[in-house]
């Protein structure tokens, strides 16, 4: 998989760059919007990632200009700005997604990821994660043999943790993808803290492996081993 | 004269008053002119009758058919012809009998043909070909022979306008000087009376964003310009009011930022220091993170609160039934208040629609709620409570907490204010629940007010008009 990454801050570029290169995807930064363009309409990338605040020529300028010569690659569009005129812009231009800065690695790997597998296969009915086996159909959660009863919203956090195991899911991603929380400024943290504890309980409490776990200052994880 | 119009008002003003005035005095002078030159007349009409008369009485035929002026006093009349009187007989056949030397061959007016009856001439002005303008008035008048005569005699007016130009060169010498007066006085008056003006600019113009607390001095706060400085200093008083919010908001913004920050820089400092393995310094970072994601949050309320206060949030207006709404947020913070054994209940009827955007007036409800289930006790009690008249809406949080200091009730809904300060940092809070919950509130047209209540517990009472009337979103 091969990534664009135009970023100007050198900072966040290399920080991107890493973390995505750590996913094992193949990077390349572009520091101006003109080189993201000339990067762009000269290679084929599986995805590109576009900051919106670029010197010389914007963002959305390149994204519109790359969508007039008929570039279909996916684009994931990063910005400072909040405001939804803003929002509209990006995605009028041609963005498939969009990211407010600052914003979670984690997230921006949870986007990528669905924007590449968007054209793909429907997804499995049943996740399967050291014994823990999540059937999403029956919506069903049995570990070691034994079921485990869970509420609608323990069971739809314990989906999406799954459906991203192995990877770090940060409380926003949970409160806008679990919670459908659309104001950023709700309260949230501690209820989604209460939730994680709860679920923890059920799944791990009685098991030797423990799975849920919480990476501090980033979120949680489900995973056999802690990262 | 537009030149005049966009001149300074106190010369506005006095070319005004003065135009009006000289008006109004050359009126009068020409009255006054007038009414003089026609009692002058009256006056020279009445002794003209008079000398007619005596003339009549002095007139007589001799037996050769001349006529003969004689005088009371025995002196010719030629003397007091000379005096300026001019005197024609006419017979009554039309043939002139008498006509004073001065006057030449001409007439006192056309000769009268024959006389018919008694004729009597009212006076009448008339100038000589040779220039003197003279009153004459003429008359039949029966000698004691018998014959009827017409008698025309003439006085001269010459003195009368001597007396008329006199009066006019009085008036055309004084109006001048009056005007000039008036305008002098008049140009000094309206400078002072528009003095406070001047100062009142010269004061507002001093004041800047860094002197509002300063006003303007009103001598008199009922006249027109005390009206306008007070009008001038209540504006005064609104902005200062907001330059000092906003400057407290900058403050505190600018440490609660700096707090998380501080953090960071002193954590990541001190763990460069010493020397740790691959946990410590995970650790280290993800502490880092943690205050980060505090920031994160207090930027993104930062935001939703400016975007407000710009009134750039647009409500997506649907019929809203609050219960449900309350209910929903209610079940949202449930586990907290598990966590808790609380008991978290709402109540009503589930009639009470309003219109209202959804996400933003539920931002309201679960801020409120947060707090209730923050501040009451272990195995306290929550109730939310919809009920209504048939104007309004209630959404009432009781908790069961320790109740609010009555010195903090009026400013916990500011920005960033906290009752007690380590406790809600503590808990992740910024202090901009509440104000977050009155914006929201505000923008649909309705109030929060907490519920002053003596003893343990808060009430904090949503108001929202059933029929909302103008969202204007306050601070």
């Amino acid at each position: 998989m091969h990534i664009l990454v135009v970023e100007d801050e050198p900072k966040v570029g290399k920080a991107l760059m890493e973390g995505l290169e750590a996913e094992g995807y193949k990077v390349l930064l572009a520091p101006t919007g003109e080189e993201g363009f000339f990067h762009a309409s000269s290679h084929n990338f599986d995805l590109i990632v576009l900051d919106v605040m670029l010197p010389g020529r914007d963002g959305i300028e390149v994204l519109s200009t790359l969508r007039k010569q008929g570039a279909r690659t996916p684009v994931l569009l990063l910005t400072a700005k909040d405001a939804i005129e803003d929002r509209v812009l990006g995605l009028d231009a041609g963005a498939d997604d969009y990211l407010v800065k600052p914003f979670a690695f984690a997230e921006l790997s949870a986007r990528i990821r669905a924007l590449l597998r968007r054209n793909r296969a429907e997804p499995e009915s049943t996740l399967s994660i050291s014994g823990l086996e999540v059937d999403m159909v029956k919506r069903t959660v049995v570990r070691g043999g034994h079921r485990i009863d869970l509420t609608v919203r323990e069971f739809e956090l314990l989906e999406y943790l799954a459906r991203n195991h192995g990877r770090v899911v940060s409380r926003e991603m949970l409160a806008r993808d679990v919670w459908k929380e659309t104001a950023r400024a709700t309260p949230l943290d501690n209820v989604i803290d209460v939730h994680v504890a709860r679920l923890r309980r059920k799944i791990d409490d009685p098991f030797e492996t423990k799975l849920l776990h919480t990476v501090r200052g980033v979120g949680f994880m489900l995973n056999e081993e802690p990262s | 004269m537009s030149g005049l119009l966009r001149s300074r008002l106190r010369t506005r003003l006095t070319i005004f008053y003065t135009s009006l005035l000289a008006v109004a005095l050359l009126l009068y002078a020409a009255c006054v002119s007038a009414f003089f030159l026609h009692n002058l007349r009256e006056q020279l009409d009445a002794s003209l009758d008079r000398d007619l008369e005596t003339v009549e009485g002095s007139l007589s035929l001799n037996s050769d058919g001349h006529l003969e002026i004689s005088s009371h006093e025995g002196e010719t009349d030629e003397d007091e012809l000379d005096n300026g009187y001019l005197l024609e007989v006419w017979s009554q056949n039309g043939s002139l009998l008498y006509r004073s030397e001065q006057l030449r061959d001409q007439g006192l007016g056309p000769a009268p043909g024959k006389v018919q009856g008694r004729v009597q001439e009212s006076a009448t002005s008339l100038r000589l070909p040779f220039g003197m303008r003279v009153r004459t008035m003429s008359r039949t008048h029966r000698l004691s022979g018998g014959d009827l005569v017409l008698v025309r005699l003439a006085v001269s007016e010459e003195s009368l306008w001597g007396e008329f130009w006199e009066m006019v060169a009085v008036l055309g010498i004084g109006l001048p000087i009056v005007v000039i007066l008036v305008v002098v006085t008049g140009y000094l008056v309206a400078a002072h009376a528009l003095r406070p003006v001047d100062s009142m600019a010269r004061r507002a113009s001093e004041i800047n964003a860094d002197h509002l607390h300063e006003r303007l001095v009103i001598n008199n706060p009922d006249d027109e310009l005390g009206q306008l400085g007070n009008a001038f200093n209540a504006t005064l008083a609104r902005l200062e009011n907001s330059f000092d919010q906003l400057r407290r908001f900058t403050a505190d913004a600018s440490h609660e930022l700096r707090t998380p920050l501080t953090a960071i820089r002193s954590v990541g400092e001190v763990s460069l220091q010493k020397q740790g393995d691959e946990k410590y310094y995970r650790d280290i970072i993800g502490s880092m993170l943690e205050e980060t994601n505090r920031m994160t949050r207090l930027v993104d309320s930062l935001l939703t609160m400016s975007r407000a206060d710009a009134g750039r949030v647009q409500l997506h207006l649907t019929e809203t039934g609050l219960l449900d709404l309350a209910r929903e947020s209610a079940s949202l913070l449930e586990v907290l208040a598990e966590e808790k054994e609380q008991t978290l209940r709402v109540e009503g009827d589930g009639s009470q629609t309003v219109m209202a955007d959804r996400t933003i007036l539920r931002q309201a409800f679960v801020n409120l709620i947060d707090n209730a289930v923050k501040y009451s006790p272990v195995r306290g009690e929550i109730w939310v409570r919809v009920t209504d008249n048939e104007r309004n809406v209630y959404v009432e949080v009781h908790d069961s907490g320790p109740g609010i200091p009555l010195e903090h009730r009026s400013r916990i809904f500011e920005r960033f204010y906290r009752v007690d300060k380590a406790r809600t940092r503590a808990e992740g809070g910024a202090g901009l629940g509440l104000s977050i919950a009155q914006w929201a509130v505000a923008a649909h047209g309705g109030t929060i007010e907490l519920q002053c209540e003596p003893g343990p517990g808060s009430i904090f009472r949503i108001r929202l008009p059933k029929q909302m009337v103008a969202a204007t979103p306050t601070q």
